[in-house]
C-alpha cells in the first residue's frame, strides 16, 4: 500500500445523502400527501391561482430544497452505489451522470422557483 | 450415536485443476462442533483434509469457514443446529484466495490491518518514550472498548460484499481496530490513520451492509466503527478546508 493515498470526496456526497435521507422520510411523505392524495380527492382546495402565488413565495425555496434537490442527491448517490454494485464498470460516467442528473433537477427547479419569484 | 452427512469443498492443487466437494458421514451427538466433525475427519476418513484451527474456543479465530453459506468459526456452530436442515456444506472463507482446502491466503487482510498501524502511537519526548504508566479512567476505556474484542478472525470480510468487490478496501476489521486506537485516550496517531481512513479504500468504500456486525463472533460491531469513522473523515475533511485559508 502507498503512504500518499487520496482524500475521497465521498463526504461531500456522504454529506448530501444524509441530508436527503431526513428529507425523504420527513418531506417527501407529506408533500405525496398533499399532492398526490389529499388535492386529487378533494380533501383539499388549491387553486392554480393559489398554488402560483404560493410557489413565488420565499419559503418555496425551502420547498424546492427538502422536496427536490436533496432528495435528488439522496436517490443519485443509491443509484451510484446501487449500479457499483451490479458491477457496472464505468464508475466515473455514472457518477457524473448520477450527480450530474440531480444537479440538473434541482437547476431546474430553483430557477423555476427564482424565475416565479421575481415575477 | 447419529449421523450426518458433512460435505466439504476440497482443493489440493496438486490433485485439483479447481475446487470439488467430497462428502463424508459424521457421527455426532449434542456437543459435536462443526470442527469437532472436520478433526474426527481427518483422524478417521482422510488424513489430507487441511484447515487451520487452534484453540476450540473462539478466542484465536483461526477457524473461519463458510458453513451452508454463512461465515462461521467451525469451534462456535454445533452439528446438532443443523440436524433439522439434514445437510451442512463446509467451504473456505468467501473473497479469500483458497491456497488448499478449507485453508485461506490472509495476506490481503493482514496488510490492511498492518496499514492502519493498530497499535498505540505516543509522540516521544527527545526520542525518548515515556516510562510513566498511561493512566485511564473507566469512562475513557468505555468509548473504544467494544472494538478492542476483535480476534482477526476474517469472518467479517468474508461477509463484506464490498471487499467482495474490491479487496483493496481495508475492510470492517482493520477499519473498527483503527477507529478504537483512535478513540483511545492513551493515543495520538489519529493524524497519521485518518489520510487512510478518509480515503476512497479506507471507509468510503463502506456502504453499510451491516452483515459484517452481524456475522462478528466477538459482538465488536465493526460497522458502527466504519460509519463513525466516516463522520471523523467529514469533520477532518472540513477542517482541513478551513486550515487551508490560513
Amino acid at each position: 500500500m502507498s503512504k500518499t493515498v487520496k482524500r475521497s470526496d465521498e463526504p461531500i456526497w456522504w454529506g448530501l445523502f444524509s441530508g436527503g435521507g431526513v428529507c425523504f422520510a420527513v418531506f417527501v411523505p407529506a408533500a405525496v400527501f398533499f399532492l398526490a392524495l389529499a388535492l386529487p380527492l378533494g380533501w383539499i382546495e388549491l387553486s392554480h391561482a393559489q398554488a402560483v402565488k404560493a410557489f413565488g413565495s420565499i419559503f418555496a425555496v425551502v420547498f424546492v430544497g427538502a422536496v427536490i434537490a436533496l432528495p435528488a442527491f439522496h436517490a443519485a448517490h443509491r443509484i451510484r452505489h446501487g449500479l457499483y454494485d451490479l458491477k457496472c464498470r464505468s464508475r466515473s460516467l455514472i457518477k457524473w451522470l448520477a450527480y450530474g442528473l440531480a444537479f440538473a433537477a434541482s437547476v431546474y427547479a430553483m430557477g423555476s422557483w427564482l424565475i416565479s419569484f421575481l415575477l | 450415536m447419529k449421523t450426518m452427512e458433512v460435505r466439504i469443498q476440497r482443493y489440493l492443487p496438486e490433485q485439483h485443476s479447481e475446487p470439488v466437494v467430497e462428502s463424508y458421514q459424521v457421527p455426532f451427538d449434542d456437543s459435536t462442533s462443526v470442527l469437532d466433525a472436520l478433526n474426527s475427519i481427518k483422524e478417521e476418513q482422510d488424513s489430507s483434509l487441511s484447515y487451520r484451527w487452534s484453540c476450540r474456543m473462539a478466542i484465536c479465530g483461526s477457524c473461519g469457514f463458510m458453513i451452508n453459506g454463512e461465515p462461521k468459526l467451525g469451534c462456535k456452530v454445533f452439528l446438532r443446529d443443523y440436524a433439522a436442515a439434514g445437510t451442512l456444506l463446509i467451504e473456505p472463507l468467501a473473497h479469500f484466495p483458497v491456497e488448499r482446502d478449507l485453508i485461506v491466503d490472509l495476506e490481503q487482510f493482514m496488510q490492511h490491518l498492518d496499514a492502519i498501524q493498530p497499535y498505540i502511537i505516543k509522540e516521544q519526548a527527545n526520542g525518548v518514550s515515556e516510562m510513566t504508566p498511561h493512566k485511564q479512567t473507566p469512562a475513557q476505556m468505555d468509548k473504544y472498548q467494544q472494538f478492542s474484542d476483535c480476534i482477526n478472525c476474517g469472518l467479517c470480510y468474508a461477509a463484506c460484499p464490498q471487499f467482495g468487490l474490491n479487496p483493496e478496501f481495508i475492510g470492517p476489521g482493520a477499519l473498527a481496530l483503527a477507529h478504537r486506537y483512535n478513540l483511545d485516550s492513551r493515543d495520538e496517531g489519529r493524524a497519521e490513520r485518518m489520510p487512510l481512513i478518509g480515503s476512497e479504500e479506507g471507509a468510503w468504500s463502506c456502504t453499510f451492509v451491516g452483515y459484517c456486525s452481524e456475522v462478528c463472533p466477538q459482538s465488536v460491531d465493526p460497522a458502527a466503527a466504519v460509519n463513525q469513522a466516516k463522520v471523523l473523515s467529514a469533520q477532518d475533511m472540513v477542517l482541513q478546508l478551513f486550515r487551508r485559508k490560513k
